[in-house]
């Protein structure tokens, strides 16, 4: 019984941590500008073919690929804010008009990555080979590097919006877009940068999760949808909440499989992220309306 | 004619809402001007036309010899022309330190952070003492204090102050208006938007009355109006 | 000619020219496209009911169709009703699930509306999946029973019958919707968009509103998925995913929130585009990304059209 829940408590880290470094990317993006980008997870699915590309294709070695991987959905995040969501700044529907464009960069991105790659199934060497236990709980050594990473990654961006004049000039921008533009600060460059920012943490995800899924070009699609349910949780506004929302839904997703199963889990996780919604209409995004 | 600033028929507004008409005003090297006029006039209009937030349809301004009309606000900010929006709610969630450290954003501000820093602590010794607050738990008072000083933090070569003793109480506008007078006193050329008529007229070298979108009036030293005249240019035409 | 003359003789010989395509197009293939495209025609004008006539942005209005598909399919295989029946109770179900997401959704707005509705749709997709003895999971359900009157299948005549079935329920789901569109509740619809809180002190109860669209948008959206179970004798959780949503929506908007006959306009362009692209090798999966792209331009270069409707969401 307590090895059960050891291990599920161990996957749930390692959910928890995929879920965190999803979610605060969309988070970043969210407070910046106000837009809740669909297309982060077919971002994600992009940094994990590039990094196949690089490191299997062209045998370039796999860190080479993650950073590669990490880049061009960097890029490709920049050029969605320029074409899809710039256009709309200052509109009054922007947020709805963004859900929509977003959407369908997703579905370029989807698409253009099964014209690119194909639909085979596709996956990435291990960064470290062999197996680590914690707390009895045996996990792959890269599952065990994720887990290390993650809460590194949030922290360095939570340092970066509160010590670096760029981050401030983020977390600026997000709070008041006039008196940013009147301290000199250019509006646009931080929407672009925290589209980047965003994009980049999502390529890095999908390479180092292409060691441990499968590279599909709608493998993005489940990890944006569990995000969404993190978000809701935790709430965009606060990078430290959304976290935390998705540590704790990485715990409840993983206690709820061994409990109920795999086919009841998502089932359970929707109704109850349904549920808070409707109990706290408002304030879950930490008052951006 | 070395006007650092000069603002020649700039026509601006909302969309289809036209609110500046042609409007015309000039400011010396090293001076200070004030502009008054009812409520909804075009005031504020004009200061966030002139900081690159509005595009004017027409017109053309100018800072330095330099042509601005198209240029964005954060290129206007490196520039040196700063400005203090009216009923600023800044950042909320930053705290005092922290806003007027990443005010010093542009370039040029950057190098003089420090001692700008320590100038906008001398003016307002209350600010030092909320260093670690957040904006959004200051006083109506503070954050028109912390408005102006981020402007300060931009280092600026003129700084433009919209309605800064806006919904205060007489006590804290006094405070204020001897702040914007020591500002004054300091050599940076000023551009004030005021109701009170009388603090202008201390203040600034001269005046631009505003109504409609243009500036209907301008008073200098030379034909200053009395006291009884200034009361009736703004209540007798604006009720008019 | 009057606008009231143009608005009802325009539809009125569309739809003769619709009732003979048949007598021209006698192959099945062409017949089955036009059957597919009233379907999407229904889903897409019950959807600007809710999206531009009342500016609630239902981002889960898909999945009033897969219930209506599981519905019809459940009912028509595992229970033996017949199919002509199945298809309605499709509607009934469908409008029931609205109701359900509707009390929650009606109290939301901006970007919450959008999360719940899809997170119901998730909810739905997710239920089917796990309910694999019922709704035969990630598989889905096949050889489910078709129409017939008496002896004569449906599936004869290179699907004469369906095309008229299909043609008749868009007819149908058009003249309900313009029933309720022209009612007094159709005209507070508008009132609540355009200023929500004009309406409020008129005395319109917003969430009442929202909950009625949504239920109302979800009756023939459901009878569709019903008839799209029965005519395709198979019913799978895609119709949940993102790319029937992103179809359906480019239809909304390409042809026009809040106009009637826009959206089953773009539907019928739209699916024979697609489809037509879709016989043109290499182009299978460019299809998704040519209609994607034409939902970003209407949505960039159509500012007057489409935006100016956006504009008056009020969400
Ligand atoms: N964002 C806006 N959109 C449309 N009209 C505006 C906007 N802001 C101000 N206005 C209008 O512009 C006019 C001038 O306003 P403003 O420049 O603020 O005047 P002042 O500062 O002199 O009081 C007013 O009639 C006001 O209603
Ligand atoms: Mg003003």
């Amino acid at each position: 019984m307590i090895e059960t829940l050891l291990a599920a408590l161990v996957s749930g880290l390692v959910l928890g941590s995929l879920y965190a470094l999803m979610a605060s990317g969309l988070s970043v993006v969210w407070t910046t500008l106000g837009v809740f980008n669909f297309a982060h997870g077919a971002l994600m699915m992009v940094g994990a073919f590039v990094a196949w590309t690089v490191s299997e294709a062209a045998g370039l070695g796999l860190l080479t690929g993650i950073a590669a991987g990490t880049l061009v959905a960097a890029l490709l995040g920049v050029l969605i804010e320029r074409l899809l969501v710039r256009p709309f700044y200052g509109h009054r529907s922007m947020l709805l008009i963004t859900v929509m464009t977003t959407l369908a960069a997703m579905i370029i991105l989807e698409k253009g990555a099964q014209i690119i790659w194909g639909a085979r199934l596709k996956q990435l060497p291990r960064l470290i080979d062999g197996e680590v236990s914690i707390l009895g709980a045996t996990i792959s050594a890269h599952e065990a590097v994720l887990v290390g990473l993650a809460p590194l990654i949030l922290f360095a961006i939570w340092r970066f919006t509160l010590k670096t004049r760029t981050g401030r000039s983020l977390r600026a921008v997000g709070q008041n877009q006039n008196s940013a533009a009147l301290i000199g600060i250019d509006v646009p460059v931080a929407f672009a940068i925290a589209f980047g920012l965003s994009a980049a943490l999502a390529g890095l995800t999908g390479a180092l999760l292409g060691s441990i899924r499968f590279i599909t070009p709608v493998m993005g699609a489940e990890p944006l949808v569990k995000a969404m349910i993190v978000v809701i949780f935790g709430g965009l506004g606060s990078l430290g909440a959304t976290a935390g929302a998705a540590y704790l839904i990485g715990l409840i997703e993983a206690l709820l499989i061994v409990w109920l199963g795999l086919y009841w889990t998502p089932f359970v996780l929707f109704l109850m992220m349904i549920i808070v919604l409707v109990f706290r209409p408002n304030g879950i995004f930490g008052g951006k309306e | 004619m070395d006007n650092l600033l000069t603002v020649s028929g700039v026509t601006a507004g909302y969309g289809p809402i036209t609110v500046l008409r042609g409007l015309s005003l000039h400011l010396g090297a090293g001076e200070c001007i004030g502009l008054f006029g009812p409520n909804g006039h075009g005031k504020t209009t004009l200061l966030q036309t002139i900081s690159g937030l509005i595009r004017p349809t027409s017109g053309s301004i100018e800072f330095d010899g330099r042509e601005l009309t198209r240029l964005r606000p954060p290129h206007i900010v490196e520039a040196g022309l700063v400005q203090s929006p009216q009923g600023n709610t800044l950042f909320g969630d930053m705290r005092v330190q922290e806003t007027l450290e990443l005010a010093a954003f542009s370039k040029h501000a950057r190098d003089d952070r420090q001692s700008n820093l320590e100038k906008v602590f001398a003016l307002f010794p209350r600010l030092e003492e909320r260093r670690p607050q957040k904006a959004r738990t200051l006083s109506g008072g503070e954050r028109q204090m912390l408005s102006i000083g981020c402007a300060l933090m931009c280092a600026p070569r003129l700084l433009m102050l919209d309605e800064p003793t806006l919904g205060l109480s007489p006590r804290l506008k006094e405070e204020l208006a001897q702040a914007v007078g020591s500002i004054a006193k300091e050599g940076i050329p000023l551009i004030v938007v005021e109701q009170d008529v009388e603090f202008l007229m201390a203040l600034a070298d001269r005046l631009y009355l505003i109504e409609h979108g243009e500036v209907v009036r301008e008073i200098d030293r030379a034909n200053a109006p009395d006291h009884d005249e200034v009361m009736r240019l703004y209540f007798g035409e604006a009720a008019g | 000619m009057s606008t009231r003359a143009r608005d009802i003789l325009v539809p009125l010989a569309c739809l003769a020219v619709l009732a003979l395509v048949p007598l021209v197009a006698t192959e099945s293939y062409t017949r089955h496209l036009f059957i597919i495209a009233f379907i999407y025609g229904i889903i897409a004008s019950n959807w600007n009911l809710s999206l531009g006539h009342c500016g609630v942005f239902n981002f889960g209005h898909l999945t009033f169709f897969g219930v209506g598909v599981y519905t019809a399919a459940i009912a028509a295989k595992t229970f033996g009703i017949n199919p002509w029946i199945a298809i309605w109770l499709g509607g009934v179900t469908a409008a029931f699930a609205a109701f359900l997401i509707a009390t929650p959704v009606a109290r939301l707005k901006g970007i919450y509306v959008v999360l719940v509705t899809f997170a119901f749709s998730q909810l739905a997709m997710q239920l089917v999946l796990s309910q694999s003895q019922i709704t035969g999971g990630a598989e889905g359900m096949v050889r489910i029973p078709f129409m017939r009157i008496g002896d004569y299948s449906f599936v004869r005549d290179y699907k004469l019958g369906y095309y008229y079935v299909g043609l008749g329920l868009l007819v149908l789901s058009t003249l309900f919707l313009l029933a309720v569109i022209n009612s007094p509740f159709g005209k507070s619809l508008k009132a609540v968009r355009d200023a929500e809180d004009y309406a409020e002190s008129r005395g319109i109860s917003v969430s009442t509103q929202r909950i009625l669209v949504l239920v109302l948008s979800a009756v023939f959206t459901g009878v569709a998925g019903g008839f799209y179970a029965i005519y395709l004798r198979v019913a799978s959780p895609e119709v949940f995913g993102f790319g029937t949503l992103a179809l359906a929506l480019s239809m909304v908007l390409i042809g026009g929130t809040g106009t009637t006959y826009g959206p089953i306009a773009a539907a019928l362009a739209l699916t024979f585009a697609t489809e037509s692209l879709a016989g043109i090798r290499g182009l299978e999966e460019a299809r998704f990304i040519i209609v994607a792209v034409a939902m970003i331009l209407v949505l960039r270069l159509a500012p007057g059209g489409l935006l100016g409707l956006l504009n008056r969401l009020k969400i």
